[in-house]
């Protein structure tokens, strides 16, 4: 951030916790889902009763799989489990499920984008790489009521994917683009919902700082459980400005734990469960070394989505959208998707397209959903096209007509509404409303040739053939006047040059 | 072999109170117990995964949501309840 004195640098590792995209929980059949009573959404294999044992859920694996696709890792040829043993009442077996040592994904990197100058202009891209992501089971929540604490198991038993990225992050800047454009791999590739308000996302921000040019890293904090992009950024910003003053101030760092206060914004020291740290993983004995056949993931790799910014960069350089209009669209899978078939319909004019879809069509959709919770109180949450009353062909239809000057652009918008509201074909509203264009060049003619006669034009005239083409401006409008509005401009144009000419 | 643990701190991991003579006759078991395992470790085998203990994915179940016990039998089990769930001495995880 621009707070960061130039003589340090800030050096940020993630540990991202998502929640994957299933029915059934990651090693026992219990369903799981949000905002159930507690306690109600737990078997025997959850707690660990005797004689149960964990099956691993095939959904979860090969959702993990399809991560490391989406972010270019090497599939391993193996992956197993461990047990991280700790006392917690958060943990119904005293030890999680974990993968300690065969994690399913080991490597890959996630393009960023970081903020451009303005609104209108792309910043920066970056690469960060991400260390391994491993499969685990997430815990329970408690709550704190007086004297004691309350334990709701629901949550235990919930695949957790947590992606660990290596420290390649230079800043509160990099960090929230690196979250967002992960969210958007995630819930693009349909491994996970990444819904903030329902705490399916969570993330371990790790900070440490070191004089800039420096190749050792400075002792690091880790601020844990963080779950929103800003309490992310504010984290950095915080730890950053906390770790300078100590250092300049002569103090060491002192490698913890902390927590964040979002309400307070500050962070603060984690009191340490004693020796927590001693987890004693060792194999877990019930669940065998899984084998990833090559088939698998051969089908797996098909479901993978075009990557973001391979989109954005296709938009801007292929079908030439601006970048505004391009980096709408492709934070949205579906929405994409959507302007891509609309353009299959219409194929001269996808920068037409694409403003309706981006400006008119997504105010229009949200205003009639109400935005969902994200992750991300930054970007809105995907709208859903289903009930989208408006069909991509449709869409196309109407800037084929604004197109052919069948209407003007300030036309297509009223069309816009009209089809939003009944879901009609544009042409249909366009005939029904009596907004077709005049194109009949003879009567145009007349009505032309009846303007430029007029001398209270003659000054305009004058200076149009004197060299200033804005001129001729000053004779549309008394000849749309004529016409109610509906003469074709384009042909009044070519009209108008012919008889000045 | 020398000790490669420390008795007290696995004790305290494990919210073990044990008595000195439990300390004793426990660490003389570990040790054995830590002998074996080094005797498999010092074994000449490849480096390998042993193919004994891996599975394929058809051992993987599917994503069916199945049945639950609900929150009065995962209650029950407990040594105390409240509400639905299970009241436990507190614990603090937050600001403090």
């Amino acid at each position: 951030m621009s707070n960061v004195p130039s003589d340090w640098e800030v050096v940020i590792g993630l540990e991202v916790h998502v929640q994957l995209h299933t029915r059934a929980k990651v090693f026992a059949s219990s369903p799981w889902g949000f905002g159930k009573a507690p306690n109600e959404q737990v078997d025997p294999v959850v707690l660990g009763l005797p004689g149960t044992l964990p099956v691993v859920n095939r959904e979860a694996v090969e959702k993990s799989i399809l991560f490391g696709l989406v972010v270019g890792s090497s599939v391993p040829e193996h992956c197993s489990w461990d047990r991280k043993n700790y006392f917690y009442p958060d943990n119904p077996k005293n030890y999680q499920l974990t993968q300690k040592d065969f994690p399913v994904v080991v490597g890959g990197q996630v393009e960023i984008e970081l903020p451009g100058a303005s609104r209108n202009v792309m910043g920066e891209h970056k690469f960060i790489r991400i260390h391994h992501a491993h499969l685990e089971e997430d815990v329970g929540k408690l709550s704190h009521a007086g004297s004691g604490s309350l334990v709701d198991y629901n949550r235990a038993g919930v695949p957790l994917l947590e992606i660990v990225t290596e420290p390649d992050l230079r800043s509160s800047a990099e960090a929230e683009a690196f979250l967002r454009s992960l969210v958007a791999m995630l819930t693009q590739a349909g491994v996970a919902d990444c819904d903030m308000e329902k705490g399916q996302l969570r993330c371990d921000c790790n900070v440490s700082i070191r004089r800039r040019g420096a190749d050792k890293l400075g002792t690091r904090t880790e601020t844990k459980n963080l779950n929103s992009i800003s309490s992310v950024r504010d984290t950095v910003i915080y730890e950053t400005a906390r770790q300078i003053r100590e250092l300049e101030a002569g103090h060491s760092i002192t490698q913890e734990t902390r927590g964040w206060n979002a309400e307070l914004g500050r962070g603060y020291v984690l009191r340490d469960k004693e020796d927590a740290h001693d987890y004693r993983y060792f194999p877990d004995p019930d669940i065998p070394t899984l084998k990833i056949s090559r088939e698998t993931v051969a089908r797996l790799a098909k479901l993978v989505p075009e990557n973001l910014y391979d989109r954005q960069r296709r938009y801007v350089e292929k079908l030439g959208l601006p970048y505004t209009a391009a980096s709408v669209l492709v934070n949205d899978r579906a929405l994409a998707e959507w302007f891509e078939l609309a353009v299959a319909a219409h194929p001269t004019n996808p920068s037409g397209i694409a403003n309706l879809v981006a400006n008119d069509l997504l105010r229009d959709l949200a205003a009639s959903a109400g935005a969902a919770g994200s992750f991300d109180e930054a970007v809105p949450a995907p709208v859903s096209l289903s009930s989208c009353p408006i069909k991509p062909a449709q869409l196309a239809g109407l800037v084929k007509l604004t197109d052919e000057a069948v209407i003007s652009k300030q036309q297509a918008k009223e069309v816009f509404a009209e089809m939003f509201k009944t879901g009609q074909d544009a042409a249909a509203i366009v005939d029904a409303k009596g907004l077709r264009q005049n194109s009949d060049t003879g009567e145009l003619e007349k009505i032309v040739q009846e303007v430029i006669a007029d001398p209270a034009v003659a000054k305009s005239i004058a200076e149009y053939r004197a060299g200033n083409e804005k001129a001729i401006n000053a004779l549309k409008g008394p000849i749309m006047k004529c016409t109610q509005g509906k003469a074709n401009p384009v042909l009044i144009d070519q009209l108008l040059r012919k008889f000045l000419g | 072999m020398a000790e490669g643990f420390d008795i007290d701190h696995l004790a305290k991991l494990a919210r073990l109170s044990l008595t000195a003579e439990e300390k004793a006759l426990y660490s003389s078991q570990l040790n054995q117990i830590l002998g074996h395992f080094q005797a498999l470790a010092d074994a000449d085998l490849p480096a390998t995964i042993d193919d004994a203990r891996v599975v394929n994915e058809d051992a993987l179940r599917s994503d069916e949501p199945g049945l639950v016990l609900g929150a009065e039998a995962v209650t029950r089990i407990a040594p105390a309840s409240r509400d639905g769930q299970i009241s436990v001495p507190r614990v603090v995880d937050d600001e403090s």
